[in-house]
């Protein structure tokens, strides 16, 4: 039960932090974005790389909650 | 042009999915303990698991690779398709069963939770019954019990590694008005034949929807390149229409901007790679029971191709920024190395894990608020319960199969994108160390 409590409230964690950071991310292209519409392109692809990134932080934690909870019993 | 890149793009689509076909043929040869399945699993004697337990089943049975390709239960009878079980035994050779039914009634080989052993007997040498009681008055008492169980389990395990297979159960004990009574669990040791090898080579669920994967994208893609080689210079037609913005858009915004114009030797790589994690994932939201790229296995053999062509590709100045970073003060060099090593081996481990998790958690996301019907609803008591969160739930899990449908497109564009970018690194040349400072240049 507290491996249970513990991943769900780790998973709830890396959520806030992942959600900050796209969140930032995504203010600061869109804004760039209207700044200069031409390079609208690059910052994309730019802003779907780092979002992967910070995503890809925020699941590892997410892997190792759901790694508590599967496997919390044995 | 194109043809060309088309024409040997097929050939890649037949190596990577031969590749990762093998790759799945999970080999677990029979040596040391067996780490047996640590899932629970409904039954036992008179044992039978809460609602809750029996949806966090039907969960990870859904994501989990089985031998059994479960479509849909009519009434009574199951749609399923049973793949067939190819062991090699050194004892024996090659041996074929058509399903896991057949495989069980083998007397020495014992199936579980997806892993086969090869054991003497199937009456087990020893059991462990694990009885965690719900009664607040025996709770302590059977806490103490089970500790002691366990510690009597750890002890046997270690005394006898290699000896036997343990497979776990767990299940709930109701008493006679249905409450439940206590959570129980066995652990059943089997005696393992002693120094004979078993291979597992079946084709599983996964391994069968990868060759569909790689069957639907080798069509396609043979009938585009037929129709460019016939209508060469003239406006695409049909599929062709559709192909071709994606294949433009994987070498133009994936793999040129990052390869140092060295892009068009790898586009046929980044085409295959793309399409395949593209409709992989889209052949997961159809009611196939599909899950390619929600496999590790899979997304680790992708990240280890992608390993491969960043060590094939990469440059003696790749090497001396791991081993030896230039215009770093000498005592930070030993630091940056370790440092360096560490990114060298994260960065397939996270494309691994990125793909994985992305995946998988879509998954669970669409299978739990469809179970919260059958939750709310007490499994068919509460009609209620069941309507009321019905609109909601269904309107969810269609909110998020649209995200996934991006999500599938997103992962698959930023698995190769990543790639790009880290073959291009390992591409680079030194056009960049001005920056280093004077050290870099002795």
């Amino acid at each position: 039960m507290d491996a249970v409590a513990g991943a769900g409230i780790g998973a709830g964690l890396a959520v806030i932090g992942a959600g900050y950071g796209i969140g930032k991310l995504a203010a600061a292209a869109v804004e760039s974005i209207a700044r200069q519409p031409s390079a609208s392109g690059e910052i994309r692809a730019n802003m779907i790389l780092t979002a992967a990134f910070v995503e890809g932080v925020a699941l590892f934690g997410e892997v190792i909650c759901l790694l508590a909870v599967l496997g919390g019993n044995g | 042009m194109k043809s060309q890149i088309l024409k040997r793009f097929t050939g890649f689509a037949a190596v990577i999915g031969i590749a990762i076909s093998l790759s799945l043929y999970s080999c677990k040869a029979q040596h040391g303990p067996v780490e047996g399945g640590h899932e629970s699993s409904a039954g036992g004697e008179g044992a039978h698991a809460e609602l809750e337990d029996e949806v966090s089943d039907v969960i990870i049975h859904h994501v989990m690779d089985t031998h059994d390709w479960h479509l849909a239960d009519v009434g009574e009878t199951e749609i399923a398709l049973h793949l067939p079980w190819i062991l090699y035994n050194s004892a024996t050779g090659i041996e074929f069963y058509g399903s896991t039914h057949a495989l069980a009634e083998n007397e020495h080989y014992l199936e579980a939770h997806g892993n086969v052993y090869y054991v003497s007997s199937k009456t087990p040498v020893r059991e462990f019954h694990f009885s965690t009681s719900k009664d607040p008055k025996l709770a302590a008492a059977s806490a103490a019990l089970v500790a002691t169980e366990r510690a009597e389990l750890k002890k046997f395990e270690t005394e006898n590694a290699g000896k036997y297979a343990f497979v776990h159960h767990k299940g709930i004990k109701r008493d006679a008005a249905g409450a439940k009574e206590a959570l129980i669990e066995h652990v059943t040791a089997y005696e393992l034949v002693q120094g004979a090898t078993l291979i597992d080579f079946s084709m599983t669920k996964t391994a069968l929807h990868i060759l569909i994967v790689a069957i639907v994208i080798f069509l396609m893609f043979t009938s585009v390149a037929r129709a460019y080689k016939k209508r060469g210079g003239m406006a695409p037609k049909g599929l062709q229409s559709f192909m071709e913005p994606v294949i433009l858009f994987v070498r133009d915004d994936v793999a040129k901007p990052y390869l140092h114009g060295k892009h068009e030797k790898f586009v046929p790589y980044f085409l295959t790679l793309f399409f395949f994690i593209w409709f992989s994932n889209l052949l997961g939201l159809t009611p196939l029971s599909s899950n390619i790229a929600g496999n590790t296995t899979i997304t680790i053999m992708l990240a280890m191709l992608t390993m491969v062509l960043i060590v094939a590709n990469s440059t003696k100045d790749f090497w001396m920024h791991i081993f030896w970073f230039p215009g770093v003060p000498i005592w930070m060099k030993p630091l940056m190395l370790v440092v360096e090593l560490m990114g060298f081996f994260t960065r397939p481990a996270a494309l691994a894990i990125r793909l994985f998790a992305n995946i998988s958690a879509g998954h669970f996301m669409v299978l739990a608020l469809i179970s919260l019907i059958f939750i709310l609803g007490d499994n068919g008591h509460s009609a209620a319960g069941a309507y009321t969160i019905m609109p909601l739930s269904l309107a969810f899990s269609l909110f998020i199969f649209m995200v996934e449908l991006l999500v599938a497109a997103v992962q698959a564009f930023v698995f190769s994108l990543l790639t790009a970018v880290f073959i291009g690194q390992a591409m680079e040349t030194h056009s960049h160390d001005e920056g280093h400072g004077a050290e870099a240049h002795h």
